[in-house]
């Protein structure tokens, strides 16, 4: 397997399972921890694409709310702390990005000559 | 209560804000600023390659040889594409003629389409239907074939109508996607050598023994490979049957 089939094929496994985790948690997870979600299904669909990407997040404020880990509180608190972190690694993380694709792209090899190995029928 | 000062947008900013707004805003328009100006300058030149509808519509009349991708060896030109020229052919989109020009393999046919050139190189897309590519009256010259031996060669694998002009940039690992669905819609493919082979640098590819580019080959699109090939000289076009186990990228 190389570099390509391997991302596409964590894509894939990212996504299936975040399918998994949006069918579970909007049809039964929502209804247990938020009263206010409960017979109220139109705006659900809207957030499959969400659950797509962060169904790791999903997963853990879900355990936290329903095992009352979490504060009372908390559960009304976007988790802000860890989003400065996450902005700087991803703004650092598109500039190295950027420059590794730059610096071990490959240059164009104009050096390199045109070999003649046998001679044709018609020379 | 809090002294920190707190901006709210219908009212003036605070004292202490306002030259760190003001900062903020000249880093970020300066920085995007550079950040795009970095970023376009680092890329490779597109070429001279496009599509030259300045140059109108243009009807001459060939032998088409299937090679096994479509090339028509022109028999009566006009003012730009002179007799004993030979050149690529392809639909509009990401598509070829293979279907069209299979039944006229080794007849005469009159083309007609417009043209994407890029230095020596050209192609026509043709129009559609019949009125792109039709069977025409008269003798059919014999069209030379002159193999000219087994050649190592370095460059780069691209699909010829975005490399002739249809994209910009139409090569390189930016382009490599839309080469590869140019490909397997039946665009002909052409190898773009470092230096000039028998006096061009653009090939068409092939597989060996004249079939269709392998889809080993593909992987390699738009990379810089070095492989091996044996080159028949078909009318005016190099075609070159490439090896893909020796294909080998570049450093």
């Amino acid at each position: 397997m190389d570099v390509a089939q391997a991302l596409v094929m964590g894509m894939q496994t990212w996504g299936i399972v975040g399918a998994l985790v949006a069918a579970v948690f909007l049809t039964i997870g929502i209804d247990r921890i938020d009263e206010d979600a409960r017979g109220a299904y139109a705006f659900r669909p809207l957030l499959i694409p969400a659950v797509l990407l962060i169904w790791p997040i999903i997963l853990w404020r879900w355990w936290q709310i329903e095992s009352e880990r979490a504060a009372w509180a908390a559960r009304y608190r976007a988790v802000r702390a860890p989003y400065g972190l996450a902005v700087c690694l991803m703004s650092i993380g598109i500039v190295v990005i950027v420059f590794t694709g730059l610096s071990v792209r490959q240059t164009w090899p104009a050096g390199i000559a045109p070999v003649q190995l046998t001679k044709g029928a018609s020379q | 209560m809090s002294e920190k000062p707190f901006f709210v947008g219908y009212l003036p900013a605070p004292g202490p804000l306002r030259m760190f707004l003001l900062a903020a805003c000249v880093l970020l328009i300066a920085g995007l600023g550079t950040a795009g100006y970095l970023m376009g300058a680092a890329q490779d030149d597109p070429g001279p390659g496009a599509f030259r509808f300045d140059y109108g519509r243009q009807t001459v009349t060939g032998v088409i040889e299937m090679t096994p991708y479509p090339v028509l060896h022109v028999v009566e030109g006009n003012d730009r594409i002179m007799p004993g020229d030979s050149f690529m052919m392809t639909a509009a989109g990401k598509s070829g003629v293979d279907s069209r020009a299979m039944p006229l393999n080794g007849q005469l046919a009159q083309v007609s389409g417009i043209v994407l050139e890029r230095g020596d190189l050209y192609m026509m897309q043709l129009r559609g239907g019949r009125n792109g590519l039709r069977a025409a009256e008269g003798d059919v010259p014999e069209i030379p074939t002159e193999p000219q031996g087994r050649w190592q060669l370095s460059g780069e694998i691209c699909d010829g109508k975005c490399l002739a002009g249809a994209m910009r940039p139409g090569r390189g690992l930016a382009h490599k996607a839309c080469a590869n669905l140019c490909l397997l819609g039946d665009v002909p493919p052409i190898f773009v050598s470092t230096q000039p082979v028998l006096g061009s640098e653009f090939l068409l590819i092939t597989g060996p023994g004249g079939t269709r580019l392998p889809r080993a080959a593909y992987d390699y699109v738009a990379q810089f490979i070095t492989a091996e090939g044996e080159i028949t000289k078909r009318g005016d076009l190099l075609v070159w049957e490439i090896d893909t186990d020796t294909i080998e990228v570049t450093e």
